[in-house]
């Protein structure tokens, strides 16, 4: 019986594939956006809407003044207790005070669970980041509804 | 030492001799130019790197131009970008879709857009979406002015546009 010289072993040719996964890395590394952008949504009311058709559910508004103090007031909710109605959030070292901002959303989620609605009323001198952290705040604790009110 | 046998048939002739970088041959001990390279590791390096950046891809990016002096602000809980007019605030000024605009044209501007896209879409209600796209230190009392041009000319829904944290 004469004996078969065939290799079993051979070698895939390597080439090209090195050149595709190359070409696709240029490619990815030259679109590729590090940065990544999302988007804070707010809903306005615009006119011609009847207040009658406007659902009444708890809303919570955040008055931020120019020294960084925050007011807080609920509205058409029964639940939430008279203490935690309307009250101020001091500013700390001439700055808004997010975290205690965050601890009294998180109270007020507990007692109104149906508290679904923020609305900011900014001061002209309120800077933009301040206003995007308070929508931020909110949106943490399970109000999602935002609204941002002119001036 | 592989000189008599076995050795020497199976190792000069085999696949291993292909990848020796001294020639085994002859006592000269001549040096090969050529060295082959080990490739899998290679590949598989490529294909990792290829993976992580299919998976970090992302198309939103494109949709904003943001300048060299421009911040945009930060937020955890962002919802994706979508391509909508885009009013951008810098160094003191309002563009809508690169457009120059101030205070009083940023109303007629808007509903220009408007009137195009119920050209486009005459059988769609119009979304009244614009996004706004302005430096994390702009204040309020400047932004006020595009809010108010934005609900005369009926766009109801704004979309703030921030950095994810």
């Amino acid at each position: 019986m004469k004996h078969s010289k065939k290799h079993l072993d051979f070698e895939v040719n390597l080439i090209p594939f090195i050149d595709l996964l190359s070409v696709s890395i240029c490619f990815l590394l030259i679109t590729a956006v590090w940065l990544n952008v999302g988007s804070m949504n707010v809903k306005q009311a615009v006119g011609g809407q009847a207040q009658e058709d406007t659902k009444k559910s708890p809303l919570v508004w955040i008055r931020m003044n120019d020294k960084g103090d925050l007011d807080l007031e609920v509205q058409q909710s029964s639940l939430v207790p008279s203490a935690l109605r309307k009250f101020r959030i001091p500013q700390v070292d001439k700055k808004v005070n997010f975290e205690g901002l965050e601890k009294a959303l998180a109270s007020l989620k507990q007692s109104e669970p149906a508290l679904n609605t923020g609305l900011i009323q900014p001061h002209g001198l309120t800077a933009y980041e301040e206003i995007i952290d308070v929508m931020d705040r909110l949106k943490k604790n399970g109000m999602t509804d935002l609204g941002v009110s002119p001036l | 030492m592989i000189s008599d046998g076995i050795l020497k048939t199976s190792v000069l002739t085999g696949t291993l001799e292909g990848h020796s970088i001294i020639s085994p041959r002859g006592a000269k001990l001549k040096r090969q130019v050529a060295a082959d390279l080990i490739l899998t590791a290679l590949i598989d390096a490529f294909s990792i790197l290829v993976i992580f950046l299919l998976m970090n891809f992302s198309s939103t990016g494109e949709i904003l131009m943001i300048g060299k002096n421009q911040e945009l602000p930060k937020a955890r809980l962002a919802e994706t970008l979508e391509r909508n007019p885009v009013i951008k605030v810098d160094e003191g000024k309002i563009f809508v879709e690169d457009k120059i605009v101030d205070a009083k044209s940023i109303t007629s501007e808007l509903l220009e857009i408007r009137k195009k896209y119920q050209e486009l879409h005459p059988n769609e209600a119009f979304p009244g979406v614009a996004t706004i796209q302005a430096d994390r230190r702009v204040k309020y009392d400047f932004l006020n002015q595009i809010i108010l041009g934005m609900n005369q000319a009926g766009y109801s829904d704004i979309k703030f546009a921030v950095v994810l944290k």
